[in-house]
Formats: structure tokens, C-alpha cells, sequence
């Protein structure tokens, strides 16, 4: 047996290296350990963490039926009130005590007269009238990325808001849970609009009737597309993937789409009253494909040309054949 | 031991990789509410009398470009968007009346007049400011060297319009540009009768649907009751424009199921293809690649060829 090499010292014994072996092994686990442990507890932001859970939500009313009325004018509160009467009155859909949200399409901070958001006075009156029907409460949401409270303000939303008695409510970073689309490929552990469906008992999407660059059309299929947080414009690489998703996501109690003023190009942001063309229709629907295939016409094109109306329709969720909901046309209707 | 140390680490790593690749959108939630740019000072200092700023000015990057305007991102994306500055402003003595500028840096000249032609408004009416300009109705966009500018008012008023137009001359008259947007040469490519004003536009990519075709200038054309396209692009080297002639071709036969017809008389190695009701046709000449889009009929298509395609050779080096 050789001795001990003197300039590396003593070997160590078996019992010692399986002591610094264990030692070195125990700080490793207790290393990976800890930053499982850290893993996302706090996380920048105020998101929310919690497990992803189902967001779907069903607010349709199964005795009303499929069903759909089309008005024409300019005036859209009195379209509004015609086109409900024919859908057979707002309390065939908002019962007393009911807590009601609606959707509106609040993305910039323009002026109604532009036609790139909901306008205000077709918000006040859809207002009024689930109020005049008993709704306990109503609030009025988007999520809109950049400078809400702006876009809010300047397109006459708010004030319209809170002049008729509803309630604004500006989704903060907190507001949104992570939500899993059963079956679904895109929405999968993403930050789902969460806060200010506490309690709530009917949902109405109200959008405009706009070109889109990359949809083709906005209107109210596309309107869902505020109820996601993050950073949601990679799903605009996949754009009727998402809508799709989103018309699974929710099923609303009726949509209202305003074809009053029709933005025919340069949408969804606009910005000349010169892309506007006076189309004089408004749409209430139970059905939302029913409603965006009627609404394409108001651009010039047809369901086959905005893909995700088909597959949509493919799936279930509504009918691109609208006619056959018999909708109930209603006269032009002066204010 | 040593080996087990070893297999403990390797979990560790696979399950650090694992969790890196899925995506947490936690993450990104705050990096929405982070600022993407830090602000800039007001768009323009001093304002023209009776503007003053309603908001503190705003920057978007390619990152975030899409909070400020949706879906209409790509549009300025593919056209080679380097940044944009946005700022409200309100007029005095018009309660309620205020105005947003956009500013968006385009790289270069050629990309603002991209973005800029693209959605020029049928109805606009030429306004005389900087390289190119336009206003329609409520809105004043205009062409500033590498810089694409937009002045949307909240009405059409005389007071808006006019506070629009200041707006705009002291922009330029304070921002100062190495070059100037110029399409002088090729404007000279397209037949002046029957181009219906202010429709000659340069679309950045995916030109008719095919994404190896970018960066060509395209006329709306008058033709009987209709309207039809001219295209036209200038290319580095011949080879190169034959090539995309022969590629763009082959598209509309193969991928849109278009239908070869027999060849026109000129020009030289130019084809005709009837797609989707209409007719196309494509030539290269030179470092051109050229033809016409949705003609009504062959007949038109060969004689709208004919005209571009003799304005060509006339610009040919």
C-alpha cells in the first residue's frame, strides 16, 4: 500500500465522503426545494396566481329561444327600444333583482362620432332598459390595454354610464384569473376578466360594425376579445382561433350590433368620419354568429368570407344562416 | 453518491427548462403594466397658439404598438415600424374639440409613404403639407421624410380642421429630415389617363396574397364601368424581377387556381392567367416586375399591359 501522497493530503474515509456526499446532495434538493417553493408566490404584478380553472359562463336564457330583430334608422335608442319590443320585450330577458353586465367595445380613446366604439347613447338606453325591467344592478366593462380610463372618458362611455345608472367598472391587473378552455388549443391558463363577473346573473355584448385588418370584421364575436388580459395580441396570430374560443367562452344573454354608422375601412382603429358609411341597421340577437353574419353584410361581405363564422357555426355555437331565425324587421324608427 | 448529486441536478435543470418553455402569463401582465418606452416631451414644443396638451405624450415600440391600436398594428409592422409618439391636445375656445396627433417612425421615407398611401381615403382632397398629404374630413395624415403623421380632430369643424393644418406646419417646421419621401420616378411608371387621383400606394408585403412579393406600387385604373389594378417594382438586378414575375405567376395558377391563357403579343414573355372571374397579367422588362390586377376581361388586361408596359420601357436604364 503506497503512503499518502504529502501535497494532497489525506484521502478521506469511505464513511466521510458518504457523510459529505449526503451533505452536498441534502443543500441541492433543499436548493431545488426552495425555488420550487418561491415558484410564482410573488410574481411581478398583481396578477392574481391561482390555479387555472373552467371561465366559461352561460348566460343565456334557454326559454326565450333563438331569436333576432333587426331595426332600421338613425336614432339608436329608438332602434334599441323597436328591436327589443320584437325580440318580445327586455323582460323576456332581464328578470327584477337580475345583475346585469354589458360589454362594450371601449378599446380607444376616440370620439363616438368615429364609430370605433359602442356608442353612448345606445349604451345609455340599453341601460334604461334593463333598469326599467328590474335589473338590481348593471355594469358596463371593457378592457381596454392602453389608457382605459381614457378610452372610457373620450369615447362618452362613462359619462353615458353614469348618467343612465349603471356602474363603470375598469378592470386593474388583480381583476383577471387564469382561465383553461376545455377543448380549448389558445385559452389555456390565460388571465380571463374575472372581478366583475362577481354576482353577475345576465351578460349583453354591444359593439360596433367595423372592418377589421386582421379579422376581416369586428363586431360582436370579436367584442369577447376585452374579456382577456396579458398580453393578448399573439393572438393575432391566430385571430379566428381566439374568436372562436371566445364565442365558447361565453354565451350571452342577447347581442346588440350597431350598424347605424358601418366603419367600411381602415378598422378597427378608423380615425376619419370619411370610413363611415350611414348603414342604418341595428341587430339584437340571441344568437352572436347569427348577428355578425347579418352585421357582414352591412360591410358588403358574406359569412364565407370571415372564416370564423363557419367554424363557429361548425361547432355549435350559432347559425350563419340567420334568416332562419325569422328575424323580426323592424320599420325605421325616428327618436 | 456522486451519480445520485448528478441525477438530483439533472431533474433540477429539466424541470427549470421545462418551466422556462411554458409560457406564464403572470409574467406578462406586469410587463404590460410596466412602461414600454419611457415618455417623451410634448410632440411639439412650443403648440401653435390655441392648442394646448390634454395628455402627457405616449411611446409605443413594435412590442407594444398593438395596446394602442388593436388589429391595425400589422399594418404598420410590415412596413417597417421602428417606433410611434402620440399626444392629445385641445383647442381653446371650442369646449369639447380636441385633436390627437400620432407620430410614427417609419425607418425610412419609402415605409411612411407606404403606410400613408394604404389608407388614403377615396374622398380626400389634397392638403399641401410636407412630402405628401391628405385631409378627410375630421383627419390631416401626412408624409414627413421617414416620419408618418396622423391629426385625428373629435369633429370636422372649420376651427378643427384649421387648428389641424397649424398643428402640422409646425410639426415639420421643427423636425428636421435627412431625406424626403419621393415616389417622383415611380409615379412615372403609370399611365396618367384613367388613374383615379391619389390612388398610387406601396404595399410593403404579402403583395395579392403571395409573401414572397413585397414592396410594390400599385394604381387604381378607371376601365369601362369598373376599376381595375396596375403594379409596378423596381428590383436590384433583372434576374430578380424575372424571377418574381415567374414566382407570381406560378402562384396565381397554382395556389389560386387561376388558368393559363395564351400569351399577348406583348410583351415579350408576359402572361395572362384568368382567376376568380377576372384576369391577370405579369411581365418583367428590365429590373421591372409589372402586370395588371383583376382586369374584367382578357381584352382589357392586354391593353392595360400594353400601356404599362410601354411607360416602362420608357423608364428602363
Amino acid at each position: 500500500m503506497n503512503p499518502p501522497s504529502p501535497d494532497t493530503g489525506p484521502l478521506a474515509t469511505r464513511r466521510e465522503f458518504f457523510r459529505r456526499g449526503l451533505r452536498a446532495g441534502a443543500a441541492i434538493a433543499a436548493t431545488g426545494g426552495l425555488g420550487a417553493w418561491l415558484l410564482n408566490r410573488h410574481p411581478p404584478g398583481d396578477f392574481s396566481r391561482v390555479r387555472a380553472s373552467d371561465p366559461r359562463r352561460d348566460f343565456s336564457v334557454r326559454t326565450a329561444g333563438p331569436r333576432m330583430a333587426v331595426a332600421t334608422g338613425r336614432s339608436r335608442p329608438a332602434m334599441l327600444r323597436g328591436a327589443m319590443a320584437a325580440m318580445g320585450g327586455i323582460e323576456r330577458f332581464i328578470e327584477r333583482g337580475d345583475r346585469v353586465m354589458l360589454k362594450v367595445n371601449a378599446a380607444f380613446a376616440t370620439p363616438a362620432v368615429l364609430g370605433a366604439t359602442t356608442h353612448p347613447e345606445l349604451l345609455a338606453e340599453l341601460v334604461r332598459l334593463c333598469r326599467g325591467a328590474g335589473a338590481a344592478s348593471v355594469v358596463v366593462t371593457d378592457n381596454p390595454i392602453n389608457a382605459p380610463e381614457s378610452c372610457f372618458e373620450l369615447s362618452g362611455i362613462a359619462p353615458a354610464a353614469r348618467a343612465a345608472g349603471a356602474d363603470l367598472f375598469v378592470p386593474g391587473p388583480g381583476s383577471f384569473r387564469p382561465g383553461t378552455l376545455p377543448g380549448g388549443r389558445l385559452i389555456r391558463d390565460w388571465p380571463v376578466l374575472f372581478e366583475p363577473f362577481a354576482g353577475v346573473t345576465k351578460l349583453i355584448g354591444v359593439a360596433p360594425v367595423k372592418s377589421h385588418d386582421r379579422a376581416g370584421a369586428s363586431m360582436t364575436m370579436k367584442n369577447w376579445y376585452g374579456l382577456l388580459g396579458g398580453r393578448r395580441n399573439q393572438f393575432h396570430q391566430d385571430i379566428d382561433g381566439i374568436i372562436v374560443e371566445l364565442a365558447m367562452l361565453v354565451k350571452p344573454t342577447l347581442v346588440v350590433l350597431d350598424g347605424t354608422d358601418t366603419m367600411m375601412t381602415n378598422g378597427p382603429t378608423g380615425g376619419s368620419l370619411a370610413d363611415l358609411k350611414a348603414t342604418n341597421t341595428l341587430i339584437v340577437a340571441t344568437d352572436a354568429v347569427a348577428a355578425d353574419a347579418l352585421g357582414a353584410t352591412l360591410l358588403g361581405r358574406s359569412s364565407r368570407d370571415l372564416p370564423y363564422l363557419g367554424r363557429a357555426a361548425g361547432l355549435g355555437l350559432g347559425t350563419t344562416d340567420f334568416e332562419s331565425l325569422h328575424p323580426a324587421r323592424v320599420p325605421a324608427q325616428s327618436s | 453518491m456522486a451519480a445520485g448529486a448528478l441525477a438530483v441536478m439533472a431533474c433540477i435543470l429539466a424541470w427549470v427548462c421545462i418551466r422556462q418553455a411554458s409560457f406564464d402569463p403572470a409574467v406578462t401582465v406586469a410587463a404590460v403594466a410596466a412602461p414600454a418606452a419611457p415618455a417623451p416631451a410634448g410632440l411639439v414644443e412650443p403648440w401653435p397658439a390655441g392648442l394646448s396638451p390634454m395628455s402627457a405624450a405616449e411611446a409605443f415600440t413594435p412590442g407594444t404598438l398593438s395596446d394602442k391600436i388593436d388589429g391595425k398594428a400589422d399594418l404598420y409592422l410590415s412596413a417597417g415600424f421602428v417606433s410611434m409618439r402620440s399626444q392629445r391636445v385641445r383647442l381653446a375656445g371650442a369646449p369639447g374639440s380636441w385633436m390627437e396627433m400620432l407620430v410614427y417612425d417609419m425607418g425610412l421615407p419609402a415605409n411612411a409613404y407606404s403606410v400613408y398611401s394604404s389608407q388614403r381615403r377615396p374622398s380626400a382632397l389634397d392638403a399641401g403639407l410636407g412630402d405628401y398629404s391628405y385631409e378627410a374630413e375630421n383627419e390631416l395624415c401626412l408624409v414627413h421624410g421617414r416620419f408618418y403623421v396622423e391629426l385625428v380632430c373629435s369633429d370636422s369643424s372649420d376651427a378643427a380642421r384649421g387648428a389641424a393644418e397649424a398643428l402640422a406646419r409646425s410639426y415639420i417646421g421643427s423636425t428636421a429630415v435627412a431625406e424626403h419621401a419621393n415616389i417622383g420616378a415611380e409615379q412615372a411608371l403609370f399611365p396618367t389617363e384613367g388613374l383615379v387621383a391619389g390612388s398610387i400606394a406601396l404595399e410593403p408585403s404579402d403583395v395579392f396574397g403571395l409573401d414572397q412579393l413585397d414592396n410594390v406600387f400599385v394604381a387604381r385604373y378607371r376601365d369601362g364601368g369598373g376599376e381595375l389594378t396596375l403594379f409596378a417594382a423596381r428590383r436590384d438586378a433583372p434576374g430578380k424581377a424575372a424571377k418574381e414575375a415567374a414566382e407570381l405567376r406560378a402562384f396565381f395558377v397554382k395556389d389560386c387556381g387561376g388558368k393559363e391563357t395564351p400569351p399577348p403579343p406583348y410583351p415579350p414573355g408576359a402572361a395572362i392567367i384568368e382567376m376568380d372571374g377576372g384576369f391577370e397579367a405579369v411581365f418583367s422588362s428590365g429590373p421591372y416586375v409589372a402586370g395588371v390586377h383583376q382586369a374584367p376581361d382578357r381584352e382589357s388586361a392586354q391593353r392595360w399591359l400594353g400601356a404599362i408596359s410601354h411607360r416602362i420601357a420608357g423608364a428602363r436604364p
